[in-house]
């Protein structure tokens, strides 16, 4: 029987054993489920980017007109929606405006744009909002040549803490008619673009039988009292000839105006400060015979998109050319299913989304840069006549064939994002060519954002294979000879120093790099190259002359010590090719290597490139491949080595065929973990790469990698956005990477150490 | 208890007694050996004749081990040994200023205690030793391998799975492969440090039947602890203490009618 005392003993070794064992499980369950979280937080905030698109029908009302009869007498020419959605507007052809309640179809107000008793409102025009909040600029063009240009605002205010909107309408030219075709011709087509009240507003129309083209252009000059604005007013015209003019559409730019046909012919004309209109290119936007059905301009106005009879919406924009003429290019097409022809196309206001209905009262949207069908819905059983989608893209308003309007909210978060969008060429507007690009912001409002993350994810491997390229190397062949050759002395002073290498700051690094390397790189690249061809042959010519020395001189230098020889060795080979770096540049590349590349072979030289990162980067990770391979090489077991150098191997035989086989699993996760290190390291990158997101593997170009992308972009993005989940997208991206690689060393790691286990 | 560290004198008496010697393949001369200032070696001079097997015994730290290395020069990879006297192979000193020791340790192969085969299949570990003289033709290296591990007693065992892994192999096999390695070189001398030290009783048996099979054509030096084993397998006997050799000769009378006392000693299991 156990005494007392031991038993107690027992028990506290037990209870320390436990509370040991229960400490490091629940220190290792920590750790995983840390690192679990952090992925299940990453994902949830990127997930809502591949949220499925939706919409819900909110009421369905007849229209305002009073009651349906007075819908043959004013049509519903336009449907507007304010941004909050508290307010709709109905322009009907008898020239009034109806204000009512989007939600339930309640007028508030009913005003005349058109004063009464004035000719008949012949056509009818919306252009981009000049101010804020939803508003914008219409037209009504008038059977004698006249049109009624207005302006709707919605003002905000809060009385007693309660938001209240008030529309308010204007006639920001000053008067209430304006001339637009001098001859006084009825206004067919009407196209209006105005920047405001202090900027131009120009008016273009269609007018009598043989497609003539009529412009007028308003400019404001402030008079010479200073009392007011007096509005210089141009005219200019053009004959298209035989060309129909169904289509009118001016640019937001006020310079191109593009008149189309049925047929699908399309006149780009250009509109000068004057009013003066010359073609400036001609084409075809339909080539089988299809019928032009819908023509409007993407938010930007720089596309646009053309419906035909056969369900087909394509997209065109100008692109320049090699004459470097910009010229009207189809981009892409999308489709309505069953070739339902297209009736109506609608643009969001500030993304590339639109929407496309058919004959059955379906409405489809799609995005354009992300080519993606997003939702289609049956918004109504019959076709639909007009259709409007609200300020921020977040509700539609539609008009069917019998008079009733239906009133949808759209949750549509991030149509932005698709698979081709975020890895494949996509073609943006104003590009020469498809193309991986990242732009996530701009000042400009109708910017198209750029969301590849293709070239992030290059200029991440990039900035790692050039750091590797320059760490493999030095690490595993320093790693070698300090574990294999070099006296345990002179390892013991070595392997520590580079291992506090390890310590050092990155962001000490990258300033360095950033700072002082980088120029001093740009200014003496002969010298570098000088550098790099000279000191192996210098090494190696020492290590010859070294080996003729006779034997009492050489005795001098205790075996595995020979290594500190090199030190002055490469300092003085070092400081000759520095030094003999201008000399060359100055004799072969005219003083100036950089210039030389760029000019003689075409290669770009930023200052900020790869060949900065990679050294400092690989300085970086030399520290971590130099420990991790040390350690696995000085490990080999020694009954190895000797059992192969006991058979008549050479040293470099035992190292090449036994030491380095048997140590290659560490060596592999050396690789590995130093690779994981240079595509998750920030502060470098971030300092020295100059942070341009290009596709180019040239040693002497910049580029951007996730981690600086995450880190220059995430304090600007607004939380929600889809830049912002994209930014955490990235972010998800260089998890994975890093654990991908990770685990790949490590797994392979295990199963050799699982086969060599007994050595 | 009749054998505790002792022989068995009854069972050494009947043995038949070795071949007269003829030719000495390896001759010690005065061997100093100096661990830094420490001095593991004194004065040792012995003849080890050809093909026979000849055993180092003595207590642990006696410095057998640390003779054997000295006939292929292994010693040389000790940091601070320092070497006086001379070691004559077939008549030429291996301490000599024009040897080339890769070529020394061709001629003379050893074989360690813990079992060290290389992190390559069985064929690759055969093979080794050809493959850093540049052999590469695949029929040389097919027959040398065959008939190394035939030698070695292995190639029943292995040949079905000659490019498996041989970390694969148990403890005695892998003695085994390692001795079919150092004999596919053909070496003149086999060097063996406690080559059964680490291995059971059946493996140990099967070395020591290898070991009688080969001393027809190697000279074979054996450390061992194992006096039981030293007598089976051995011809001749030296035995060494605190680093002097103080006895040396035919196996059967060593063990039967050592001259010295220090030899009756240790062999009757009074010290080691």
């Amino acid at each position: 029987m156990m005494s007392e005392t031991a038993t107690r003993r027992l028990r506290g070794r037990l209870l320390r054993d436990f509370l040991a064992r229960l400490g490091v499980g629940l220190g290792g369950i920590g750790v995983i489920l840390a690192i679990v979280l952090i992925f299940v937080y990453l994902l949830s905030v990127v997930l809502p980017l591949f949220k499925p698109p939706h919409m819900a029908a909110v009421a369905a009302y007849p229209s305002p007109a009073g009651h349906p009869s007075a819908l043959a007498t004013a049509q519903t020419l336009y449907l507007a929606l304010e941004e909050q959605l508290e307010i709709a507007l109905r322009f009907s052809s008898d020239g009034t405006v109806t204000f009512f309640r989007p939600d339930d179809g309640s007028v508030l107000e009913r005003r005349r744009v058109v004063p009464e008793g004035t000719a008949r409102v012949t056509s009818f025009a919306v252009g981009e909002a000049g101010s804020g909040a939803g508003g914008f600029l219409g037209a009504y063009g008038l059977a004698d040549g006249r049109a009624v240009v207005f302006g709707v605002r919605f003002e905000v205010s809060y009385p007693e803490d309660v938001r209240v909107i008030t529309p308010l309408l204007g006639y920001p030219l000053g008067e209430v008619f304006v001339t637009v075709d001098p001859e006084g011709r009825p206004l067919q087509r009407l196209a209006i673009q105005g920047g405001g009240e202090e900027e131009p507003t120009t008016l273009a129309a269609v007018v009598g039988e043989a497609s003539g083209i009529v412009a007028a252009r308003f400019v404001p000059e402030a008079s010479f009292l200073g009392d007011g604005l007096t509005w210089e007013v141009y005219h200019g015209s053009h004959a298209l000839g035989t060309q129909a003019a169904d289509f009118l559409l001016l640019d937001k730019m006020q310079r191109l105006l593009y008149v189309a046909d049925e047929a699908g012919a399309l006149t780009v004309l250009e509109v000068d400060d004057e009013a003066g209109l010359a073609v400036r290119q001609r084409l075809a936007l339909l080539d089988d015979g299809a019928t032009l059905t819908a023509l409007i301009f993407l938010a930007g106005d720089i596309s646009l998109l053309a419906g035909d009879s056969r369900g087909r919406i394509h997209q065109w924009f100008p692109v320049r050319d090699a004459h470097n003429r910009s010229l009207l290019t189809r981009i892409r097409g999308f489709e309505l299913a069953g070739g339902e022809a297209v009736r109506l196309l609608a643009a969001e206001r500030h993304r590339r989304g639109f929407l496309a209905a058919g004959a059955s009262g379906e409405a489809v949207l799609f995005h354009a840069t992300a080519e993606r069908e997003l939702l289609r819905a049956r918004v109504a059983d019959q076709a639909l006549e007009l259709v409007t989608l609200a300020p921020r893209a977040n509700a539609l308003l539609a008009q069917d064939a019998g008079g009733e309007l239906h009133f949808w909210r759209i949750e549509n978060e991030h149509p932005e994002i698709s698979w081709s969008a975020l890895w494949q060429k996509v073609w943006y507007e104003s590009y020469p060519e498809p193309d991986h690009v990242w732009q996530s912001t701009s000042a400009s409002n109708d910017f198209e954002p750029k969301f590849s993350l293709t070239p992030l994810t290059f200029g991440t491997l990039k900035a790692a294979f050039y750091a590797m390229l320059f760490a493999i190397p030095l690490g595993i062949m320093g790693a070698i000879y300090t574990a294999y050759f070099m006296a345990p002395r002179m390892r013991g002073l070595v392997k520590p120093s580079i291992e506090i290498m390890e310590a050092l700051p990155t962001v000490i690094l990258g300033f360095l790099a950033g700072l002082w390397l980088a120029p001093l790189l740009e200014a003496n690249l002969a010298g570098l190259f000088a550098l790099l061809l000279l000191v192996p042959p210098g090494v190696l010519l020492f290590a010859w002359g070294w080996q003729r020395l006779p034997l009492p001189w050489r005795r001098r230098i205790p075996e595995g010590w020979d290594a500190a020889l090199l030190i002055p060795v490469l300092l003085g080979v070092g400081a000759l090719a520095w030094a003999c770096g201008p000399p060359v540049e100055k004799l072969f590349f005219g003083g100036d290597l950089p210039g030389w590349l760029s000019h003689e072979l075409g290669m770009g030289f930023d200052q900020r490139n790869a060949l900065v990162v990679g050294l400092a980067m690989g300085f970086a990770v030399i520290p971590t491949i130099f420990s991790l391979a040390e350690d696995a090489i000085f490990s080999v077991p020694r009954h190895l080595r000797n059992g192969s150098l006991a058979l008549g191997a050479t040293q470099w035989q035992t190292l090449t065929r036994v030491v380095l086989l048997t140590a290659s699993p560490g060596i592999f996760a050396a690789i590995m973990i130093g690779f994981g290190r240079a595509v998750g390291e920030t502060m470098i990158v971030l300092m020295a790469t100059g942070n341009t997101p290009v596709m180019d593997f040239s040693i002497f170009q910049g580029m951007r990698t996730l981690s600086a992308n995450i880190a220059v972009e995430m304090p600007e993005s607004e939380v929600g956005s889809t830049h912002y989940r994209v930014l955490f997208l990235a972010a998800l991206v260089l998890f994975l990477f890093t654990f991908l690689f990770n685990t790949l060393g490590e797994v392979v790691r295990q199963r050799l150490r699982r086969r060599y286990s007994n050595l | 208890m009749t054998l505790t560290h002792g022989v068995d004198r009854a069972f050494l008496a009947g043995r038949p007694p070795a071949r007269e010697t003829t030719e000495t393949c390896l001759e010690v001369r005065d061997l100093n050996l100096f661990y830094g200032e420490k001095q593991a070696l004194h004065r040792i001079a012995l003849h080890i004749p050809r093909r026979r097997v000849t055993a180092f015994i003595g207590p642990s730290g006696c410095g057998k081990s640390t003779l054997l290395r000295c006939f292929n020069r292994m010693n040389d990879l000790v940091d601070g040994v320092r070497i006086e006297g001379q070691v004559l192979l077939d008549g030429e000193d291996i301490y000599a200023g024009s040897v080339n020791v890769v070529n020394l340790r061709r001629r003379v192969g050893m074989v360690f205690q813990k079992p060290n085969p290389f992190p390559k299949t069985i064929y690759e570990n055969v093979a080794y030793g050809l493959r850093i003289q540049g052999v590469n033709k695949r029929h040389v290296l097919d027959e040398t391998v065959e008939k190394a591990l035939r030698r070695a007693a292995l190639w029943d065992e292995v040949k079905d799975r000659l490019h498996d892994n041989a970390l694969g192999l148990s403890g005695g096999q892998q003695q085994r492969l390692v001795i079919a390695r150092a004999i596919a070189i053909e070496p003149e001398v086999l060097l063996l440090d406690e080559p059964a030290s680490a291995l059971d009783p059946i493996s140990t048996l099967k070395i020591e039947e290898l070991i009688t099979e080969l001393k027809d054509r190697y000279t074979i030096v054996i450390v061992t602890h194992n006096m039981q084993q030293a007598a089976r397998v051995s011809d001749y006997t030296a035995f060494l203490y605190m680093g002097e050799l103080i006895e040396f000769g035919d196996t059967n009378t060593l063990f039967t009618n050592p001259s010295r006392k220090q030899t009756e000693d240790y062999i009757t299991g009074r010290y080691g």
